[in-house]
């Protein structure tokens, strides 16, 4: 947990108040304040936080953008928004209580008088609003930005603090291309503010049920007990949406499902999946964890990713009884694309705990239906009780639901009713929405949350960051040798056959989502 | 989204209550799931109370699942008698017609029936699950250490009492029972929680926080029938600023020999409408306006301003289920409690 500076005077009325870190008081500024994040996902999220009570009074928010708009324009365009993406409804009062606290900063961000005149607004809202010298500068625009933001920031001094105050950056994903350049940025980015005042958002990590994994597994002494390779037999993580490409398809063709999808949310569940327990819930104790899943990832190069990895990309199909297009005749994509759109792969985790147990992973779009879980598939009972009867035994399942219907559900066996023995696999469900009845916050509201408190733990560390980009990259250099082993699907199906073989070779096949 | 509701419900006999709700889910259809989150027993004596309860038990059970089970008792009644009714709330949740169900167990018990009490909360309990016992009756002895012993969240409201100064003893010697491992829940505090937070959030500024160690006055404006719940709050307010209240009951000492005045205001309207927290050259107010904060600072070297926060929930459901979904003990409760015993238990 973060602890206030010596130099900062405690607040005694704060005391025992709330059971998180709360919030210090700061301004917020967003470079790329027009864009579609701000819209759809910030400005939404913090007018949910101001409206539940739980932002500090003492915030500004400042959209920064090239645009021409005054505050007044700013506030009005960001009502709209957030009175349609908002997860509650918009009460008046709310709002213009909320809308107080927001402006907006014209200029570019290559300009650095843009930056100066920041700072001086910065200053006269910390004696006018109480903002108490804290800054967190969020950077929402196109990665190609990222560079020119952080240099104006550095060479404006907005990277520096004043006595007693904080200055942190929050770094919206893509955290580079590949590693040279997820390092060049981790560069740029260490060079304006220090690592700990930087927070990567991979907003995975603030979903209610991705939390909820550690919980699972370490306050559960059933679970933790047989979270090894004695007990489970592989383990699955699925990622499957049945959009296309949408309106991301510049961006996408050149990214992919590994470098979308793997690289970071993927990476980062499994290593929630499979790490050990921290000494503590310190930021730092569970980093450390993670980041030792990741350097004893089992690397994929040459020809073993031929064997572990299947790449895929959609053909013409249908989706909810709707024709859809093949990916190469999207919009913006370029019709001899080789970008997958699918990835399947087998990764194995060569520590103690997991020798032996596959880690299947299957992302795509355009898949029958969208979800995201991980399935721990048990080692069966040995076969030899039940085997007269002829009764097949399933294996036992728990998955765990990181979206939609949040959740947690375990495959058992049970015996039938009746005067014959005949087993029949069963479920336990726990559905998040019908226990705790309560909207779940958004993923953004806990990280913005966070990055206010000073509590990095749902962020990703820089060394998480550049581990992960080095597996992948392996995968990605080999594929460079080839192109002929890209498969299609039709759109509508769950992704090339071949990736059913991954499974297969270890006696087990993808589960039905 | 609208709760479907039975008050009280379907009459079943005691002995069959459990037979009988299976059969409820029996013939339900495909799209009604029963959940659970905990036991919540709401025992009352006010005979017109079953049926507020029955809608508080519809208000929440969407949001925080719930066996319920509703108890009227009348002690006093000649003829004694125990009877029982089964009923269901079911809410719509998320897409796809789906409903979620809390199930209700009402109960009736007249003259000596009253007194098997323990026995039918044993016998109705939703098996692993927390017992959340909200008493709306006044507490008097003697006290059943068998059923205390068995609650994990003990909810009452001191704004209710007649007697705050016999009842909050009661309450600690509940607290102190051997095998007493309840969290004392009283729901005049849940109330202040937003008030607390708010007042909390106006000294975050650093020349707001530096007026704090000089504050020489409050005063919290209160509707007829709330002062236990502005003593509550100069309770917390006392026990985090290190205020001693003197033996006269009338100010506050601070450690460095400062006095601070105080004073309860009576005003018709919200249950606290104003806290007022002034020294020589700075004030800042908190009114309660509209179901918003209104924040008013003044003070050196701090511009004068005036912004608006969230404030708590304003019916009873929306305390209940603040309360229900905080979970944890409340330390500063009992710190506040302490704080202002001499002064809750002085009458209004």
């Amino acid at each position: 947990m973060p602890t206030r500076k010596p130099n900062q005077l405690a607040n005694p009325l704060k005391e025992g108040l709330v059971n998180r870190s709360a919030p210090d008081p700061c301004a917020l500024v967003i470079f790329g304040a027009s864009g579609d994040l701000t819209h759809r996902k910030l400005i939404p999220a913090l007018y949910n936080l101001a409206a539940d009570g739980a932002l500090p009074p003492a915030i500004s928010v400042i959209g920064f953008a090239r645009r021409e708009k005054t505050d007044e324009s700013f506030r009005k365009e960001v009502e709209a928004s957030v009175r349609e993406f908002s997860r509650q409804t918009v009460s008046d009062g709310a709002w213009s209580g909320f809308a107080s606290c927001l402006s907006y900063h014209r200029s570019a961000f290559d300009n650095p008088g843009g930056y100066e005149s920041l700072a001086r607004r910065l200053d006269e809202l910390d004696a006018a609003r109480g903002t108490c010298g804290n800054r967190i500068f969020y950077l929402a625009a196109a990665p190609d930005q990222f560079g020119v933001i952080l240099e104006n920031l550095r060479l404006s001094g907005l990277n520096r603090s004043a006595k007693g105050a904080w200055a942190r950056v929050i770094v919206e994903k893509p955290f580079g291309t590949d590693l040279p350049s997820a390092r060049c940025l981790n560069d740029l980015v260490g060079a304006a503010f220090p690592e700990k005042d930087t927070y990567r958002i991979d907003h995975y990590l603030g979903k209610e049920t991705a939390q909820n994994i550690m919980v699972l597994r370490f306050a559960n002494a059933l679970f933790e007990a047989m979270w090894n390779a004695r007990y489970i037999d592989h383990v699955q993580i699925t990622a499957s949406e049945p959009l296309g490409v949408e309106g991301r398809a510049g961006y996408y063709d050149k990214s992919g499902a590994l470098r979308d999808m793997v690289q970071n949310h993927i990476l980062q569940l499994l290593c929630l999946t499979a790490m050990e327990p921290p000494a503590d819930l310190d930021a730092d104790s569970i980093r450390d964890e993670k980041v030792k899943v990741l350097r004893s990832l089992r690397p994929l190069t040459g020809d073993d990713v031929f064997r572990h990895v299947v790449r895929g990309q959609y053909g013409a199909g249908a989706i909810d009884g709707r024709r859809v297009a093949a990916y190469r005749d999207e919009k913006n994509i370029d019709p001899e694309s080789k970008t997958e759109t699918y990835v399947a792969l087998q990764i194995n985790v060569d520590n103690w705990r997991w020798a032996g147990v596959p880690f299947f992973v299957r992302v795509g779009k355009r898949l029958p239906k969208g979800a995201t879980e991980i399935a721990v598939h048990f080692k069966s009972v040995p076969p030899v009780l039940f085997k007269a009867t002829g009764e097949a035994v399933d294996d036992n399942v728990l998955v765990i639901r990181i979206q939609p219907d949040e959740g947690v559900s375990l495959r058992m066996s049970a015996k039938m009713p009746g005067s014959s023995l005949r087993i029949e696999p069963v479920k336990m469900d726990f559905h998040y929405g019908t226990s705790f009845g309560k909207a779940t916050p958004e993923a953004y509201e806990r990280l913005l949350l966070d990055a206010m408190s000073g509590d990095p733990t749902l962020f990703a560390r820089r060394d998480e960051v550049e581990e992960a980009w080095k597996f992948v990259d392996a995968i990605r250099g080999a594929w460079e040798t080839r192109s002929d082993d890209i498969a299609f699907y039709s759109s509508g199906t769950w992704g090339p056959g071949e990736a059913d073989e991954l499974p297969k070779r270890h006696g087990a096949k993808w589960r039905r989502c | 989204m609208d709760a479907a509701t039975i008050a009280p419900g379907l009459p079943v006999e005691i002995g069959r209550i459990d037979k009988e709700l299976g059969k409820l889910w029996e013939s339900a259809d495909e799209t009604k799931t029963r959940a659970s989150l905990i036991n919540l027993v709401i025992y009352t004596e006010e005979p017109g109370a079953l049926e507020t309860n029955t809608n508080l038990i519809a208000a929440i059970a969407g949001k925080h699942a719930c066996r319920a089970i509703l108890i009227l008792a009348n002690p006093a009644a000649q003829e004694s008698g125990a009877r029982a009714w089964i009923s269901a709330h079911c809410r719509f949740s998320g897409k796809g017609g789906n409903q979620i169900c809390s199930e209700q167990i009402t109960f009736r018990l007249d003259g000596d029936a009253a007194a098997s009490l323990p026995n039918i909360v044993f016998s109705h309990l939703d098996s692993d699950l927390p017992l959340c016992f909200w008493w709306q009756a006044p507490f008097r002895e003697p006290l059943d250490g068998k059923l205390w012993s068995w609650v994990d969240r003990l909810i009452f409201d001191s704004s209710t009492w007649a007697n705050p100064a016999a009842q909050f003893a009661l309450v600690h010697r509940i607290d102190s029972l051997a095998e007493s491992h309840a969290v004392l829940c009283d729901l005049n505090w849940t109330r202040l929680h937003n008030w607390r937070v708010s007042l909390a959030n106006l000294f975050d500024h650093p020349a707001a926080l530096a007026i704090l160690g000089r504050i020489d006055s409050a005063c919290v404006t209160a509707a007829p029938g709330f002062r236990t719940t502005a003593c509550l709050l100069l309770g917390w307010l006392a026990a985090q600023l290190r205020w001693k209240l003197l033996p006269a009951g009338d100010r506050f000492e601070v450690s460095d020999g400062r006095h601070i005045a105080f004073e309860i205001r009576e005003a018709a309207g919200e249950d606290l409408s104003r806290v007022e927290l002034c020294c020589a050259d700075a004030c800042f107010h908190l009114d309660l306006i509209g179901g918003f904060f209104r924040a008013t600072l003044r003070a050196p070297g701090f511009p004068d301003s005036a912004f608006t926060l969230a404030a708590s929930p304003e019916n009873v459901a929306g305390t209940l289920l603040s309360e229900l979904s905080r979970g944890g003990r409340h330390p500063l409760y009992a710190k506040s409690l302490r704080a202002i015993l001499p002064l809750v238990s002085a009458k209004e």
